[in-house]
C-alpha cells in the first residue's frame, strides 16, 4: 500500500513537473497572428472566414505577402489573448494552424559602408557581444609605431600617449602599422564611414616605440608597458616581437600585471614552433593568426606559447579581400588610405579589443579576462601541434561568460608556469589532451586486468602496470609540454599509447590501422612469452590496448584510410577483442608476475 | 653578433611591408634600417651585418639584421 502511494506522489509529481515546463516555444516575443487556412479550403470559403473574423474582433487579417496567397497565409495583429480567443473560434476549424508570428531578432549590423568586407569581425560574432559591450570605459594602449588621426578614428576617444623614439608627447604614426591596429581594436564605427572597430567606444593610448623602418629597441619598449600601466591602460596591445629573453622586458611585464593590466601580444610572422618575444613571456597572452578560412595563416608562429588564435589575414598576391581592413595611411605621402594588412599583428588587436570588451564588463584581474578569453574560444578539435591555443577568439562567447559570472581556474599548468615552478624555456598547453577519454582507458585497463585476475590468480607487477600503461594512455600529458625552439615530436611520442604511436611524429590523432590493432601486442607477446618478467609487459600492453581500442572505437574511431565511420569502430572493436583474447590466453593459471 | 650572409632582397607582405634578405640556404633575416640601395626585390647580395638581440619590429619574420655593409653580386 505504502509503495502504491509512493509511486502515485511520484507520478504526479512527473505530471505537475511536464504541465508546467514551458519550454522554448513560449519564450519569444510577439504582436501578431499567423492564421494558415486548410488547403481544401476554397478561396470563397476563407474570405468569408476573414470577413467574419474582421467583424468578431474588429481586426483586419492581411495576407503576409505576395506569396501568401498560395499558401493561405494571413497575418493579424494581435497578442496572447486574441492568439486564445482565435484559437477557440469558428474559423479554428478551416485552419492548419493557429500560432504567434514570433519577432527573430536580428543583430544591427553597424553602418559602415565597407563592413561587409571585414569577414574577421563576423568570425569572431562581435555583433552579439555590441548588445552588451562597445568597451566604453575601458582604456587599450597602443604599443607600436604610433597612431595618426585618419578620419575613420575621429568618434574614437584617446588619451595621452608618448613617443618614445623621437621622445615627445603626441605620437604620430609615419609608417601606417599601429594606427591600422589601433583600427582594429576601436575603428569609429556606426559613423557612415569606412570600416568597424571592435572596442570603438572604448579609449586608445597611443605609445610610440617602432620608427618609420618598423623596428624598435627593447629599453623603449619596457618603459612603454610601464607608462602604459602607471597612466590608466587597462590593456595593453603589442603587436611586435622579435630579439632574446630581456630581464628588463620581463620586469616590466610582471609590474604591468601587478597593476591589473591585461597584454597581449603577437605570437610572430616566421612560421615557426614557437612563439617569439614578448609573446613568450608569462602573463602575456600570445595570439596566433587564422586565415578567412578559419586556418592557421601560412606565416603564423605556432606551438610553445601560443593562448589563443584570431584573425589575422591572409592574401593571395595582390588580392586584398583575405587580408583585415582598415582605415590607416599611406607611409609615403601620410595620406588617408584603407588597406588590407595581414600578420600576427593584425591578430593581437582582435584579442586586445575582446579583452577590452571584458574589462568594460567588469572583470578587472587579468589572469580572469584570460581565463575567460580561453574558455570562451572556440575548440578546435585535434591540434597536435597547438597551431590554435585554447581556441578560435569568439567575441559574444567571452562577453556572455563574463556576464555570467561563472569562471572556473582550472588553468593549473599556468598557475605553475607563471609561480616560476616550471623554467620558463617549456611550456604547457593543457588544452591539447583530451582528458576523460585517457582516463577512461586507464581504468579500464585495470578493471580488466583485475576481471582477469579473479579467474587467472597472478601478482601485481611493475611491468604490468607498465605495459597497462603503455597499451592503454602512453604518458599522455607529456604531450602537452614544450621546449621552445626545440621539435616538440619526442614528447609526442612519449606521451602517446602503442596505438597511437602511427600518427605521432607527424601529430595527428587519426589512428594508423597497423599501430591501432592487435599486431605489436601479438609480437610482443611472441617475442616475450618465454620471459618470466617482461612477459608480463606484453601481456599488460595486451589488456592496455583492448581499454585504448575499445575507447577509441566508441568515442573517436577516426583512422588512417578508414574515415570514421562503422567500418573503423568495427576494425577497432575486433581489435579490442583479439588483445583481450590474446591476454587471456597468455595469462596461465597460477602464472606469477615477479616484481 | 657579426656576420655575413648571401642572399636575395625580397619584400615580404606583413603589415604595411618589410624588406628581408632570404639567405641561400633559406632562413629568413628581416633587414634593420637597410640603405636605399637594398630596396630592390629578387636583388642578389652579400651583407656584412650584425644581428640585433635588442630590437624588436611589428614584421616578426626571423632575425634582425642590421647592414654594416654590403656588395651586390652578379
Amino acid at each position: 500500500m505504502k509503495k502504491l502511494l509512493l509511486l502515485g506522489l511520484f507520478l504526479g509529481g512527473l505530471w505537475l513537473a511536464i504541465a508546467n515546463f514551458t519550454g522554448l516555444a513560449h519564450q519569444g516575443t510577439y504582436d501578431s497572428i499567423v492564421l494558415d487556412f486548410r488547403e481544401d479550403v476554397g478561396a470563397a470559403q476563407i474570405e468569408e472566414q476573414v470577413q467574419a473574423i474582421a467583424k468578431q474582433f474588429n481586426i483586419s487579417p492581411r495576407l503576409n505577402s505576395e506569396f501568401s496567397l498560395a499558401d493561405h497565409v494571413f497575418v493579424v495583429p494581435g497578442d496572447q489573448k486574441l492568439l486564445r480567443a482565435l484559437k477557440k473560434s469558428e474559423v479554428r476549424k478551416y485552419t492548419e494552424f493557429i500560432e504567434p508570428n514570433y519577432i527573430y531578432q536580428a543583430f544591427i549590423a553597424p553602418n559602415d559602408p565597407d563592413y561587409g568586407k571585414q569577414w574577421n569581425l563576423r568570425s569572431i560574432n562581435v555583433e552579439a557581444a555590441w548588445d552588451e559591450t562597445k568597451g566604453k570605459g575601458a582604456t587599450v594602449a597602443v604599443i607600436d609605431t604610433g597612431i595618426s588621426p585618419v578620419p575613420d578614428l575621429a568618434k574614437t576617444t584617446f588619451v595621452k600617449g608618448y613617443d618614445f623614439v623621437n621622445d615627445r608627447v603626441e605620437a604620430i604614426d609615419d609608417n601606417g602599422h599601429g594606427t591600422h591596429v589601433a583600427g582594429t581594436i576601436a575603428q569609429s564605427t556606426n559613423n557612415s564611414f569606412g570600416v568597424a572597430g571592435i572596442a570603438y567606444e572604448a579609449n586608445l593610448m597611443p605609445l610610440k616605440v617602432l620608427s618609420s623602418s618598423g623596428g624598435g629597441n627593447i629599453a623603449d619598449i619596457a618603459e612603454a608597458i610601464r607608462f602604459a600601466a602607471d597612466n590608466g591602460a587597462q590593456v595593453v596591445n603589442m603587436s611586435l616581437g622579435g630579439g632574446g629573453e630581456s630581464q628588463l622586458m620581463k620586469e616590466a611585464i610582471d609590474y604591468a600585471h601587478s597593476k591589473e593590466v591585461v597584454i597581449v601580444a603577437a605570437a610572430g610572422n616566421s612560421n615557426e614552433n614557437a612563439a617569439a618575444y614578448p609573446a613568450r613571456y608569462p602573463y602575456v597572452i600570445g595570439v596566433s593568426a587564422l586565415g578567412p578560412s578559419g586556418t592557421k595563416a601560412p606565416y603564423s608562429n605556432f606551438g610553445a606559447g601560443i593562448d589563443i588564435s584570431a584573425p589575422g589575414g591572409s592574401r593571395d598576391g595582390d588580392d586584398p579581400a583575405g587580408g583585415i581592413l582598415q582605415n590607416t595611411i599611406n607611409p609615403e605621402t601620410g595620406e588617408s588610405v584603407f588597406e588590407a594588412y595581414q600578420g600576427t599583428s593584425m591578430a593581437a588587436p582582435h584579442v586586445a579589443g575582446v579583452a577590452a570588451l571584458l574589462k568594460a564588463e567588469g572583470i578587472s584581474n587579468p589572469d580572469e579576462v584570460e581565463d575567460v578569453l580561453k574558455q570562451s574560444a572556440l575548440k578546435v578539435e585535434n591540434d597536435a601541434l597547438n597551431h590554435y591555443g585554447a581556441g578560435k577568439l569568439d567575441a559574444a562567447a567571452a562577453v556572455k561568460l563574463a556576464t555570467r559570472g561563472r569562471i572556473t581556474f582550472c588553468d593549473f599548468f599556468r598557475w605553475l608556469r607563471d609561480n616560476g615552478y616550471l623554467n620558463p624555456r617549456f611550456w604547457i598547453d593543457g588544452g591539447v589532451i583530451a582528458l576523460w577519454p585517457k582516463i577512461l582507458m586507464v581504468i579500464g585497463s585495470y578493471l580488466l586486468a583485475w576481471f582477469l585476475r579473479n579467474f587467472f590468480p597472478f601478482t601485481w607487477g611493475w611491468s604490468l602496470s607498465t605495459g597497462l600503461i603503455a597499451g592503454s594512455s602512453g604518458l599522455f600529458f607529456l604531450k602537452g609540454i614544450y621546449l621552445f625552439d626545440a621539435p616538440q615530436w619526442p614528447f609526442r611520442v612519449l606521451g602517446s599509447s602503442i596505438a597511437e604511436l602511427g600518427g605521432a611524429i607527424q601529430g595527428t590523432t587519426t589512428l594508423n590501422p597497423i599501430f591501432a590493432s592487435v599486431l605489436i601486442p601479438l609480437a610482443l607477446i611472441v617475442l616475450l612469452l618465454g620471459h618470466s618478467q617482461w612477459k608480463w609487459f606484453a601481456i599488460g600492453t595486451a589488456i592496455g590496448m583492448t581499454a585504448c581500442l575499445g575507447v577509441s572505437a566508441i568515442l573517436s574511431p577516426a583512422m588512417m584510410w578508414m574515415g570514421d565511420g562503422i567500418a573503423a569502430r568495427i576494425f577497432l572493436l575486433v581489435n579490442a577483442v583479439f588483445c583481450f583474447a590474446l591476454a587471456r590466453l597468455a595469462v596461465q593459471p597460477g602464472g606469477a608476475s615477479t616484481t | 653578433m657579426s656576420m655575413q650572409v648571401e642572399g636575395t632582397i625580397e619584400r615580404k607582405g606583413l603589415g604595411p611591408g618589410t624588406w628581408a634578405l632570404v639567405s641561400n640556404d633559406g632562413k629568413t633575416y628581416e633587414l634593420h634600417n637597410p640603405p636605399a640601395d637594398l630596396h630592390k626585390a629578387g636583388l642578389n647580395v652579400k651583407v656584412k651585418g650584425e644581428i640585433r638581440e635588442d630590437i624588436m619590429s611589428f614584421a616578426m619574420i626571423g632575425p634582425i639584421l642590421e647592414v654594416k655593409s654590403f656588395e651586390v653580386l652578379g
